[in-house]
C-alpha cells in the first residue's frame, strides 16, 4: 500500500507500507502477533502528490501533481536502502492553465505511462527511455478526470464533463467519442472506473461506471454506447469544496459491487445488480463512517475521504484515506443470508 | 565531545541494550541488557569492547539503568558480580524495587528449569542491588564534581525513565524505551527543551505505523467476549506488573458498559504485589489513576475478584489473569493444563515469550506439548497473541526530538538498511545530524562546547541600546574585549579593558600626500579643493577653516607648495584610524584631480 502527502509546501512524504499479516492473505489467520502497518520504504517529494501509480513488473512508481502536468518517476528501494529515490521527471509541454496530469500504467510491450491533463494533451510515454510512443488525436481541450488502459491497445479517457472517449493506439489519429452524459449540468464534474475483468474476458465487455459530483452514477457497456445500462442517484450532498477527491471503483472480487467517495468523510458501497435506468435513488449496501469520527476533530473541519480502493483478494475489504492523514482498512458484514 | 559506543555484540534484532558514552572524559554505561533469545554467551553484551585492560570500576564513572525489562537490566548482576564492577548504579525507585524480582524470576527459569550453569546466583542479584543508588524524577544527581544526571518520565512501564547526562556544558540524553502516547495506567514520556548535544533513542519500532489503540483494544475485547459468550474460559498469563494493570482497567470498563456477568479473576499474589507497588509509586502512574486512587484503590475492581485455585474447575465462562507471563511455571501453567483440552477456551498471550517456555511453544504453533513425566498435553484451546507493547513509533520519535531539541540524534537498535528514510526525515525536519551505528561501532559526535563568559553591565547596556531588541533565539554580534584572567572569562568594553590594564589607548593617524597640478597660490588651490569637495560630498560636513585648512568631518586637508615645483601643490590628507573608510575615499577622489572649471 502506498500513501503520499499532498500539501502545497514541500516535504511531502511517499511511504510504501506493508500491511500487517492479517490483511495480506485472503483468509483471516488465527495467530498474528503483528497488527501494525510497517513502513517498508519512504521518500520525499517537493511537490504535492495528487496521483500515484505503480509501474507493473518494475520497481518504479510514477506520481503527478501541481503545479504542472509533468510526471515524477521514482525507484522504490533497492536491497540496501529503504529510501524511495527520485529517478527522473517526464516533462510535458505546458500550455497555459494546465492542471496536473492524470495517470495510468501498464507493462505490456514495455513499461508505459498514459498521462495527460487535457483531452488534447494525452500521450503515452515509455517510462525508462522517456520516449513518447503515442499521442492521442485532439478532440477538444476539456480537462481529463480519469484515464485507463482497457487492454494493451485500447485506452479509455473520461473528461470532467462526463464525456468518454476510446482510442486504439495502433491507429494514432483515431479518437472515438464513446459517450456523452445525458442532461449533464455545466458545473457537474465526472470521473470513471473500469473493472478489471477476469481472465479471458474482453475488457470492453466490463461496464464502465461514471460518478458525478452531484451523486449521479451511470453504468455503460462500451460495446453499446448508445444507451446507458443503468442509472442511479447516490444519497449524497454535493461536495462543498469542488470535486477533486471524487472517486468511484469497482470491487475486484464481488460481482456488481462498487464504492464511491469524495463527498464527505464517508465511503458508500453499492450493489449495482439491482439497478435499472430510471435514475432513482439507490440504497447503499454499507456506509463507512469511520473517518468522520476518528481522530482529534478539534479543528472543526471534518475530514474528507480523499481516495479509496478495494482489497484485491478479500472480497469485502476496502482501504480509504482521508484529509486528516488517517488510513482505514475496513469491511462490512452482510446483514442476512449470504456469506 | 561525546563519543558513543554500542557494545551490544552480535545480532540486530531486539536484543539487549547496552550503550557506552564517553563525554568530556567521563564514561557512562547506559543499560545492561540480556538477549532473551540466546542460551549461551551471546545473551550477554560483550564487555571486552569497553576496555581491553584496566578495571571496569576505574574506567566507568557510573552505570544507568532505564527500566526493569530484562533486555535492559538482565545482564546487570552478571556485569557487576561476575565481570566485576563496584561503582555506582543509578535507576529510579520503582526500577530498583522491581528489578530484583524479575531478575530472580528469570534466574529461576534459566538455572532451575533449564539447568544452566554459567549464570548469576540469587546472592549476586542481592549484592548487585546493594550498589544501586535510586533517583527521583527531575532530580539532579551529582555523580562526581563534574558529572551530573537527571531522570525524566518515559511512560512505557512503571518506573521507566529517560536520562540526561551532563558534564559542564556538554550533555547527552538517553531514552531507553519510551512511549509518547499515554495509556490507561501510565502517562506519556516528557522531557524539557534541554537541547542536548546528542539524543540517543531506540528505534526498533520506528518503521511501525501503529494501529489505533481503539482498534487494538476492541479486537482484544471482541476475542474475550466471544469466548465468554459461548461458555468458554479465557486465560491471560501476565507479569505481575505491566500490561496486566492496563488490561484489567480495560476489562473492568468493558464489563461495566456491557453489563456482563461472567467472573473475572486475578491471582491473589498478583493483586497484592501490584497494589503494593502502584500505591508505593503512585506518582509514576497517569493523572487519572492518581486522582481516583485517593478515593478508592484503583486496583480494587468491581468485576475483578481474587482467584482461588479451586475456581479453575468451576463450570461456565470466566476470565483469569495469572502469573507467570510465559506459562513457564506456577499458577498460569496449572490453569493452562486444565483448560487446554477444550476448544471453547482461549489463552491470550500478551508480550514476548522466552524460548523454551510453554508460551513460546504454543505461539510457534505447537499443539502437542510434553509435560513432566512424559505426559503429552494436547492443546485444543484457541491460542491468541496480542501485543499492547508501549514503544514509540516514528511519529513518537519525531515528537520527542521536537521536545528536547538535540543537536544530534543517534538511532539504536534498528536495522541500518531500514533506517535510512527515518534518518533523512529527521535531518530534513530538524536540521540536525542523525547517526545509526551498528553494534560494536563507535560513533563520534563533534560538539561546539559553549564557554560561559561574564559580561559587564555597562557593555550589555550599551549593546542593547543599539537597534531593536534582539531575537532571543538568534546569536547577537557584540563588540567587546575578552579578558582571561586566572580561570575566569569576562567581556568588557575596550575602554574599561584599557582602564583595568592601565594602558592608554593609542591613536593612529594616517597622512597621505596627493599631488595636484595647480600653478596658482596655495590659498587659491585650497579654495578650489573646498568648492570641489563641497559640491560632491553633500551629506558630509565640509568646512573651510580660517587657518587655510579644510575639514571633511574629522579629516584634515592642508595644502602646501611642492618644494621643487611651484606648479604642483601637495595636499596633505590626514585621518585617524576610525575614519579609515572616508579617508581612503577622499584620497582617491582627490587623486582624480580637480575639475578644470572650478573657479
Amino acid at each position: 500500500v502506498c500513501v503520499a502527502g499532498y500539501e502545497q509546501s514541500d516535504g511531502n512524504e511517499i511511504l510504501q507500507l506493508i500491511p500487517p499479516p492479517t490483511l495480506l492473505t485472503k483468509e483471516t489467520q488465527g495467530l498474528c502477533p503483528e497488527r501494525d502497518f510497517k513502513v517498508e520504504c519512504g521518500g520525499f517529494s517537493e511537490r504535492p502528490v495528487y496521483s500515484l501509480k505503480y509501474v507493473p513488473d518494475t520497481s518504479l512508481l510514477v506520481t503527478s501533481g501541481p503545479p504542472d502536468s509533468s510526471l515524477q518517476v521514482w525507484q522504490v528501494s533497492a536491497e540496501d536502502s529503504d529510501v524511495i529515490k527520485s529517478v527522473s521527471t517526464l516533462a510535458t509541454e505546458n500550455g497555459t492553465g494546465q492542471s496536473w496530469a492524470k495517470i495510468a500504467t501498464i507493462s505490456a510491450r514495455a513499461p508505459w505511462v498514459l498521462h495527460g491533463s487535457r483531452l488534447d494533451r494525452v500521450q503515452i510515454t515509455e517510462v525508462e527511455s522517456r520516449k513518447n510512443v503515442y499521442t492521442a488525436a485532439s478532440r477538444g481541450s476539456e480537462e481529463i478526470s480519469s484515464l485507463a488502459f482497457l487492454d494493451c491497445n485500447t485506452l479509455l479517457l473520461c473528461c470532467t464533463t462526463g464525456r468518454l472517449c476510446l482510442a486504439d493506439i495502433r491507429q494514432p489519429q483515431s479518437l472515438v467519442e464513446a459517450m456523452r452524459v445525458p442532461s449533464a449540468s455545466c458545473s457537474e464534474r465526472w470521473c470513471m472506473s473500469t473493472r478489471h475483468g477476469g481472465q479471458g474476458l474482453e475488457p470492453s465487455s466490463q461496464p464502465v461506471a461514471r460518478l458525478s459530483s452531484r451523486g449521479l452514477l451511470t453504468l455503460t457497456d462500451l460495446r453499446k454506447t448508445s444507451e446507458v445500462l443503468a442509472l442511479a442517484k447516490a444519497r449524497v450532498l454535493s461536495p462543498g469544496s469542488g470535486a477533486e477527491f471524487l472517486c468511484v471503483s469497482w470491487a475486484p472480487a464481488l460481482e456488481g459491487y462498487l464504492a464511491i467517495s469524495g463527498f464527505d468523510g464517508t465511503v458508500h458501497v453499492y450493489d449495482t445488480q439491482s439497478w435499472d435506468s430510471s435514475g432513482k435513488e439507490a440504497e447503499p449496501v454499507f456506509i463507512h463512517k469511520g473517518h468522520a469520527f476518528g481522530g482529534a476533530g478539534g479543528s472543526g473541519d471534518l475530514p474528507q475521504v480523499t481516495v479509496h480502493t478495494w482489497h484485491l483478494q478479500k472480497p469485502r475489504t476496502l482501504l480509504s484515506a482521508a484529509s486528516d492523514g488517517s488510513l482505514h482498512v475496513w469491511d462490512w458484514v452482510q446483514p442476512c443470508g449470504k456469506c | 565531545f561525546p563519543a558513543v559506543r554500542l557494545c551490544s555484540g552480535a545480532g540486530q534484532d531486539v536484543g539487549r541494550s547496552c550503550v557506552l558514552v564517553s563525554i568530556a572524559g567521563k564514561n557512562v554505561m547506559l543499560d545492561c541488557g540480556m538477549h532473551m533469545g540466546y542460551n549461551d554467551d551471546r545473551r550477554f553484551p560483550d564487555f571486552s569492547y569497553i576496555t581491553q585492560n584496566g578495571r571496569l570500576t576505574d574506567f566507568l564513572d557510573c552505570v544507568i539503568i532505564s527500566h526493569f525489562h530484562l533486555d535492559h537490566c538482565g545482564a546487570l548482576p552478571y556485569f557487576s558480580e561476575m565481570v566485576g564492577y563496584d561503582g555506582p548504579i543509578y535507576m529510579t525507585h520503582p526500577t530498583k524495587a522491581i528489578c530484583p524480582i524479575l531478575l530472580e524470576d528469570y534466574r529461576k527459569i534459566t538455572v532451575d528449569k533449564k539447568g544452566e550453569t554459567n549464570f548469576f546466583t540469587s546472592q549476586m542479584i542481592k549484592d548487585c542491588m546493594k550498589k544501586v543508588v535510586a533517583v527521583h524524577l527531575h532530580q539532579t544527581v551529582q555523580v562526581d564534581e563534574e558529572l551530573e544526571i537527571k531522570a525524566y518520565y518515559a511512560g512505557h512501564v512503571l518506573g521507566a525513565a529517560m536520562f540526561q547526562i551532563k558534564v559542564g556544558c556538554e550533555s547527552v540524553v538517553y531514552t531507553g524505551d519510551y512511549n509518547m502516547t499515554p495509556d490507561r495506567h501510565l502517562g506519556a514520556a516528557w522531557i524539557e527543551k534541554c537541547r542536548p548535544d546528542l539524543l540517543i533513542t531506540e528505534s526498533t519500532y520506528a518503521t511501525t505505523i501503529r494501529d489505533s489503540k481503539r482498534c487494538r483494544e476492541r479486537d482484544f475485547l471482541k476475542k474475550v467476549h466471544e469466548t465468554v459468550e459461548r461458555g468458554g474460559k479465557v486465560l491471560i498469563p501476565v507479569f505481575a506488573l505491566g500490561r496486566a494493570q492496563e488490561l484489567c482497567i480495560l476489562l473492568e470498563t468493558f464489563w461495566e458498559r456491557m453489563n456482563l456477568k461472567a467472573p473475572i479473576y486475578f491471582s491473589t499474589g498478583l493483586t497484592e504485589k501490584a497494589n503494593h507497588y502502584y500505591k508505593l509509586f503512585i506518582t509514576w502512574t497517569n493523572q487519572k489513576i492518581r486522582k481516583t486512587f485517593v478515593q478508592r484503590n484503583m486496583f480494587e475492581f468491581k468485576h475483578i475478584k481474587a482467584f482461588d485455585r479451586a475456581f479453575a474447575d468451576n463450570p461456565g465462562p470466566m476470565v483469569v489473569f495469572a502469573t507467570p507471563g510465559m506459562l513457564h511455571a506456577g499458577q498460569s501453567l496449572q490453569i493452562f493444563r486444565k483448560w487446554a483440552g477444550n476448544e471453547k477456551n482461549m489463552v491470550i498471550m500478551p508480550g514476548y515469550c522466552v524460548q523454551g517456555t510453554v508460551g513460546h511453544k504454543i505461539l510457534s504453533g505447537q499443539r502437542k506439548l510434553e509435560m513432566e513425566g512424559r505426559q503429552i498435553l494436547e492443546v485444543k484451546m484457541q491460542v491468541e497473541y496480542m501485543s499492547f507493547s508501549a514503544h514509540a513509533d516514528a511519529k513518537g520519535i519525531m515528537q520527542l526530538i521536537r521536545q528536547a531539541e538535540p543537536r544530534n540524534v543517534l538511532l539504536v537498535h534498528g536495522e541500518a538498511k531500514k533506517m535510512e528514510f527515518l534518518k533523512q526525515k529527521i535531518e530534513q525536519e530538524f536540521h540536525v545530524s542523525c547517526f545509526m551505528p551498528a553494534n560494536g561501532e563507535t560513533t563520534t559526535i563533534l560538539t561546539n562546547p559553549c564557554i560561559p563568559v561574564d559580561i559587564s553591565l555597562g557593555l550589555l547596556k550599551r549593546e542593547t541600546a543599539i537597534g531593536p531588541l534582539p531575537d532571543a533565539k538568534k546569536p547577537k554580534l557584540m563588540h567587546g574585549t575578552l579578558l582571561m584572567k586566572d580561570n575566569s572569562f569576562r567581556l568588557v568594553s575596550p575602554e574599561q579593558a584599557l582602564k583595568e590594564l592601565g594602558l592608554a589607548e593609542h591613536q593612529l593617524r594616517f597622512t597621505c600626500r596627493v599631488h595636484i597640478q595647480d600653478p596658482r597660490k596655495e590659498h587659491e588651490t585650497v579654495l578650489r579643493v573646498y568648492n570641489h569637495l563641497k559640491g560632491i560630498l553633500k551629506d558630509y560636513s565640509v568646512q573651510h577653516l580660517p587657518d587655510g585648512s579644510i575639514t571633511v568631518e574629522s579629516i584634515l586637508i592642508q595644502a602646501t607648495a611642492h618644494s621643487e615645483d611651484q606648479g604642483t601643490k601637495v595636499l596633505l590628507v590626514s585621518w585617524t584610524y576610525q575614519d579609515e573608510e572616508l579617508g581612503s575615499y577622499l584620497t582617491s577622489l582627490l587623486k582624480k584631480g580637480l575639475p578644470q572649471s572650478t573657479p
